[in-house]
């Protein structure tokens, strides 16, 4: 009887509420929506931080790292050398990056599509990551040479798979691993011996190759290097060895672990809760103000301050955990259905975590009784005469 | 021995703020007695202040000055919850717009005050649907406000105003939205509540109310004047 009863109440205030538990679900939709991109986002960061702390990024000086690692300068051998000799240093690995296709926009996955030389004979400076994860295949080793590891949004976008061929200025390479999706820059990467790399950027750079062949600069193969990734001995402070290298060697660019900046990550958490927010708000105060007539008529049949209160607490709850509930179930249809389709070039544009879908939840919960106090004590505060008059004149 | 004075009013004053210049003095000193199955009706020009007068006596707005006692305990001054209490037990209304929840049926519109005061509890309900059959919309228990004629609505309205059986009935302009045969029902059940022992407030610009009532005044210039 109970139960019935408490399930004919529900029912009541889901149907005198219809219109703005549909509000409440497209804007929760939508805020989802963003929400998965702002996390899509933020893995990528959190990816790229990751990938950024875990080593101490070092490019020649050039047109400089704000332009992209692949746009520095040449970081010539004996600069490698000079850094290896940096008190504090304990590895430091020589690497080429290219543009793979320097014509294509990639803004909303926020990474190019690259080549990445590494120096096999060196390991992995990054603390982080002492092996990219393959999902497939194997990793590249030493004496590697036309052998080619991928990303996975790489492989996905070009259907390449272990065993495919893969052709890279004009050569043949053989993809001989796939990464783990990261969500980060690695997906889009081919990752290639650093001689191969060199071979690409001197076949890919006319101006490299005239200098080369003019014979006018004492160039080496080793000196073909757009930077390096420098790992830092047990104990050291990263900034400090960073700063270290900056100031005792000349003609290169120093990122510091630590400069990575957190505000992106931060305002896009932001810019999403106040969007949640307000959205939420203007429902729930919105669908109870138009029912200010309801609440005098209510009063006036003897119902008191708290009896209103726990009502409206409980009408706003239910109303925006529906609408929350509905517009996750929107958000979730559609970010698949957009992630489906933009699977087929390789990019995913969303990502739904636990953590954003609870939190989106327990956010509308909380806004929900935040409105309800709100427009209880607005609503009390009125004669129930006064409600009357102005539900009826709205 | 007297009847049981169920209302007393003394002095009630209640301005209004004028968009300009001194504040409209809408009730200027009305005194009112209304005793157990007496049928009062207070009639006035439009704007006189009567619906003013019916809100003050309800509890539903405060008065400036004065004082309103229900079966001679002074209940203006009280806190909101207690007057909403009070309201619960003491008062029954029946507005002119009717004023159902549009998101309820009848059957719940009608124990909707219960809800608040004493519960709905399997008694309560059958009494609701017995009103309901009385009042001639039984059948229409499960529908919605939005499906109901003006005069069933009001029926409904009555219903819920008599559920709990309270001592007094305030109605403001109860037939000014109906048509004479609606009407008529609806006063006739007014006039039936008092000879039941309710007592009933009236308030009505319609000549035929009047008729049955213990007392009649007009509300001009502010203070009540009986016939």
């Amino acid at each position: 009887m109970r139960r019935a009863s408490l399930i004919n109440a529900l029912r009541r205030v889901l149907r005198g509420y219809l219109f703005t538990i549909a509000g409440i679900a497209i804007g929760v939709a939508g805020i989802v929506a963003l929400g998965a991109m702002a996390e899509r986002i933020v893995r990528f960061i959190e990816g790229g931080d990751r990938f950024v702390l875990g080593q101490i990024s070092v490019a020649g000086r050039g047109m400089g790292m704000g332009a992209g690692f692949t746009a520095g300068g040449l970081l010539p051998a004996a600069a490698v050398e000079a850094i290896r000799k940096v008190d504090g240093v304990a590895v430091v690995q020589p690497q080429v990056m290219l543009p793979l296709n320097p014509s294509t926009s990639q803004f909303m996955t926020l990474t190019q599509e690259l080549v990445l030389g590494m120096d096999l004979s060196v390991p992995s400076p990054n603390r982080h990551y002492r092996t990219l994860p393959v999902q497939e295949g194997r990793f590249l080793r030493e004496g590697d040479r036309r052998k080619a590891v991928i990303g996975a949004s790489f492989a996905a976008s070009r259907r390449l798979a272990v065993g495919s061929r893969l052709e890279l200025e004009g050569q043949p390479y053989e993809v001989v691993g796939v990464l783990e999706r990261m969500l980060t820059a690695p997906d889009r990467f081919v990752i290639v011996s650093i001689e191969d790399a060199r071979d690409q950027w001197v076949s890919k750079d006319r101006l490299l190759r005239t200098v080369l062949a003019s014979g006018g600069v004492a160039l080496r193969a080793q000196d073909l290097n757009t930077g390096a990734a420098v790992g830092w001995r047990e104990g050291e402070d990263p900034d400090v060895v960073a700063r270290r290298i900056r100031d005792r060697v000349a003609g290169v660019n120093v990122q510091l672990p630590s400069e990575l900046s957190s505000l992106l990550r931060q305002s896009t958490a932001f810019f999403s809760a106040l969007l949640v927010g307000l959205g939420l708000l203007a429902f729930v105060i919105g669908g109870l103000s138009e029912r200010v007539r309801d609440f005098g008529v209510k009063r006036a049949l003897g119902a008191t301050d708290w009896q209103l209160g726990g009502e409206i607490l409980a009408e706003a709850l239910a109303v925006t955990i529906s609408g929350g509930a509905v517009g996750i179930v929107l958000a979730l249809a559609l970010g698949h259905g957009i992630d489906g389709w933009a699977r087929r070039s390789g990019q995913q544009l969303f990502l739904f975590s636990p953590r954003l879908l609870g939190g989106t939840l327990v956010f509308s919960m909380l806004l929900g009784a935040a409105a309800a106090a709100y427009a209880a004590l607005r609503i009390v505060r009125l004669s129930p005469a006064e409600a009357i008059r102005r539900g009826s004149a709205a | 021995m007297p009847p049981e004075t169920v209302l007393t009013a003394r002095g009630l004053v209640k301005r209004f703020a004028a968009p300009a210049g001194a504040p409209i003095e809408v009730l200027a000193g009305v005194d009112l007695v209304v005793r157990r199955g007496e049928l009062v009706v207070i009639e006035g020009p439009s704007g006189s202040g009567k619906s003013t007068l019916l809100n003050v006596l309800g509890l539903l707005e405060d008065a400036d000055a004065g004082e309103v006692c229900f079966a001679d305990r002074p209940v203006s001054t009280l806190g909101r919850g207690a007057k909403s209490r009070e309201r619960g037990r003491w008062l029954g209304f029946v507005f002119q717009s009717f004023l159902l929840l549009p998101a309820l049926t009848a059957l719940e519109n009608v124990l909707l005050g219960a809800r608040y005061t004493t519960g709905v509890d399997a008694e309560r309900r059958r009494r609701a649907m017995a009103l309901l059959e009385r009042f001639g919309v039984g059948e229409r228990r499960d529908h919605h406000p939005a499906q109901l004629s003006g005069g069933e609505q009001q029926r409904v309205a009555f219903c819920r105003a008599v559920l709990n059986d309270p001592p007094l009935l305030l109605a403001d302009e109860p037939t000014g939205n109906l048509d004479d045969a609606n009407g008529e029902v609806i006063l006739e059940s007014l006039r039936a509540r008092a000879r039941e022992g309710g007592a009933v407030i009236v308030v009505s610009h319609r000549p035929d109310a009047a008729h049955g009532a213990h007392a009649v005044y007009t509300l001009a210039g502010g203070r009540l004047r009986p016939h």
